[in-house]
């Protein structure tokens, strides 16, 4: 206490406490598609953004908002930006989220020496505590400028256990997968063609239990690789899946294609423990969840 | 060289539910020996690597009619794998279970020589035998021959240096928590530093380069020596206090393998009441003591303990 005064100019950029390590866990596991992966961490007033790239043809965004935290103090004049091993990351997390137990977790950046530091601060006697270190992030833009394809946007939003299936089904045929949108009848067809052809329909009028929206004017289809398509859903979190969500697609200008997820994160994992806070709490705190995939090159 | 013994039903259940899967984490096979008093089951105490571990129970605690007789002092130890121990227990248990319904069933254990199969030679075996109203299941498990006389005092000397006492134990919180940290820190690091000061601070902590993860409990129950924490010290992040108490020489740290932390850490398997951990004089190893209370009591059981000593990769500070 005494020295608040002096530790005001050096105070972090960001202090945060979060409930629900579980509910982090599962959104940022959603954009860990392979063990290495590096990822980019923004930090603003409005929450964090995780960034992951790979190949220049996929990237992904979680977002998390301010709301998501019980506590959020941000004191940094522009936005930090920082690299992080997410296989690091996440497995720090891990150990925070005891089965069984609800625990408040506190992240700080930066550290002494620039590291992220979680720490778990339910109890004075007794924490866990982690520290990674950070890197300066490339000064490349990574950011994939998504610009609707027209007047009109081109999107459907299905559920995202369907999506995940379909993706699924689709790993035998091949490795290119195309995506065709048809305003009459409204549908939207995914199809592989390699060792085998195989094709999945969703028709809008037909079922729409599963795809939820559509909208679409003129006819459109875009290639994209397979293994790119199926990081989107392949670490799709159980919760979504069981809370019933859907993703939402849409196609933008040069075939640029944005995965959209909601994955809640404010659901304690064990409800007894925190009788007394449910009341406060909002129903459905949710991190967002973006994938965008670059088309193939066409011929054409 | 004679061991026969039955074994009660308190015996079975401590075994089969408790012992033998813990014991069975620390390593697959072990020793046991037998003396007129007692059983021991013992990992890795003659040769020097891995964990070492200790499960002693009073003959009673796990038997009766216990007879034995050798010509080393009524001592004989053997090696045996706890897995096929373990597997002959259920069986037991499970035939018994099917018998019961009409009279208590004797579950006989002994040591015997057999002709195998394909050997003309006799080889030794502990034997299990469940003795019903009208039949009886018998299950051998082949076992090492029987250690000599040098290499039984070679054990005994070595369990007797095993009893040596930390200066002081702290007592660990909650096993069951710290082993699910354990398993993310395998992930990190091969090795484990850790911390134990004399007013009851523990830390475990694995790091790397790029990563350090760990815990850190402040205010434990302390046996043996103890001071009182300064109070200057109070608010000091986990790494400065440590590191002050390490050169005011009232804490000490080690670093033992992720994977021997986590063995020991299984030992909760057994379901102790109470574990405790000290580093040895000298930073030699990192011991671990498990308490057992004697059912509905705070009353600590005597007849059955359990401790583990960690070899210790940099004798570090203190």
């Amino acid at each position: 206490m005494s020295d608040s005064g002096m530790e005001e100019e050096e105070a972090p950029d960001l202090i945060c406490e979060l409930e629900n390590v579980n509910g982090l866990v599962d959104a940022l596991t959603a954009v860990r598609w392979k063990r290495q992966q590096d990822a980019v961490l923004e930090l603003s007033e409005h929450g964090i953004v995780l960034i992951v790239e790979e190949s220049g043809c996929l990237q992904a965004k979680v977002y998390l908002k301010r709301e998501l935290f019980i506590r959020y103090d941000y004191k940094a004049r522009g936005r930090p930006r920082f690299g992080l091993s997410l296989g690091y990351f996440v497995d720090c997390l891990n150990a925070f989220s005891l089965p069984g137990q609800s625990s408040v977790i506190q992240i700080q950046y930066p550290g002494p020496d620039m590291q992220l530091l979680l720490k778990s601060v339910d109890s004075l006697d007794a924490s866990i505590c982690a520290e990674i270190r950070t890197r300066i992030p490339d000064t490349i833009a990574w950011n994939y400028n998504f610009e609707p394809a027209g007047a009109n946007p081109l999107t459907f939003t299905v559920k995202s256990a369907a999506l995940k299936e379909a993706i699924e089904d689709l790993e035998w045929p091949g490795s290119s997968i195309e995506i065709i949108l048809e305003p009459d009848p409204p549908s939207v067809t995914l199809r592989a063609e390699g060792h085998g052809d195989l094709q999945i329909d969703f028709m809008y009028y037909v079922n729409s239990e599963l795809l939820v929206a559509f909208q679409c004017d003129h006819r459109t289809s875009f290639k994209y690789k397979y293994k790119f398509l199926r990081a989107t859903t392949s670490n799709m979190p159980s919760t979504v899946i069981k809370e019933n969500r859907g993703s939402k697609l849409s196609i933008g200008r040069g075939g640029m294609l944005k995965v959209q997820h909601l994955v809640s994160i404010s659901k304690p994992s064990v409800s007894h423990t925190y009788v007394d806070a449910v009341g406060y709490q909002q129903p459905g705190r949710i991190a967002h969840i973006e994938f965008f995939v670059k088309p193939e090159e066409t011929e054409d | 060289m004679k061991f026969k013994a039955f074994l009660t039903d308190n015996g079975v259940n401590l075994l089969e539910k408790r012992f033998l899967p813990a014991l069975e984490k620390t390593g697959k096979s072990c020793h046991l020996y037998l003396t007129r008093d007692h059983a021991l089951f013992l990992h890795n105490l003659l040769n020097g690597d891995g964990v070492h571990s200790v499960a002693q129970f009073r003959k009673e605690a796990l038997f009766h009619d216990y007879r034995i007789s050798s010509n080393n002092d009524d001592r004989i130890a053997f090696a045996l794998d706890l897995s096929l121990l373990l597997r002959a227990l259920r069986s037991a248990v499970a035939v018994a279970s099917e018998y019961s319904a009409s009279a208590a069933t004797r579950l006989e254990i002994k040591l015997v020589k057999k002709l195998s199969p394909n050997s003309t030679q006799s080889m030794p075996f502990l034997t299990l035998e469940t003795r019903g109203y009208k039949s009886a299941v018998i299950q051998d498990i082949p076992i090492s021959k029987p250690l000599s006389r040098a290499q039984v005092t070679e054990l005994q000397s070595a369990l007797e240096s095993a009893q040596e006492l930390p200066p002081t134990l702290v007592q660990v919180p909650d096993l069951n928590q710290l082993l699910n940290l354990v398993d993310r820190m395998k992930q990190v690091g091969d090795v484990v530093n850790l911390f134990i000061s004399r007013h009851g601070d523990l830390s475990v902590q694995v790091s790397t380069t790029v990563i350090s993860l760990g815990a850190e409990f402040r205010r434990l129950v302390v046996i043996g020596e103890q001071t009182n924490a300064p109070s200057e010290d109070q608010n000091l992040s986990a790494q400065t206090r440590s590191s002050r108490s390490i050169s005011r020489g009232d804490g000490q740290s080690v670093q033992v393998s992720v994977k021997h932390f986590a063995k020991s850490l299984q030992c909760h398997l057994a379901r102790p009441d109470c574990a405790f951990y000290g580093i040895a004089p000298q930073g030699s190893c990192l011991t671990v003591i498990f308490q057992f209370f004697i059912p509905g009591s705070r009353e600590t059981d005597k007849s059955i303990s359990l401790h583990c000593r960690l070899p210790v990769l940099d004798p570090g500070s203190g």
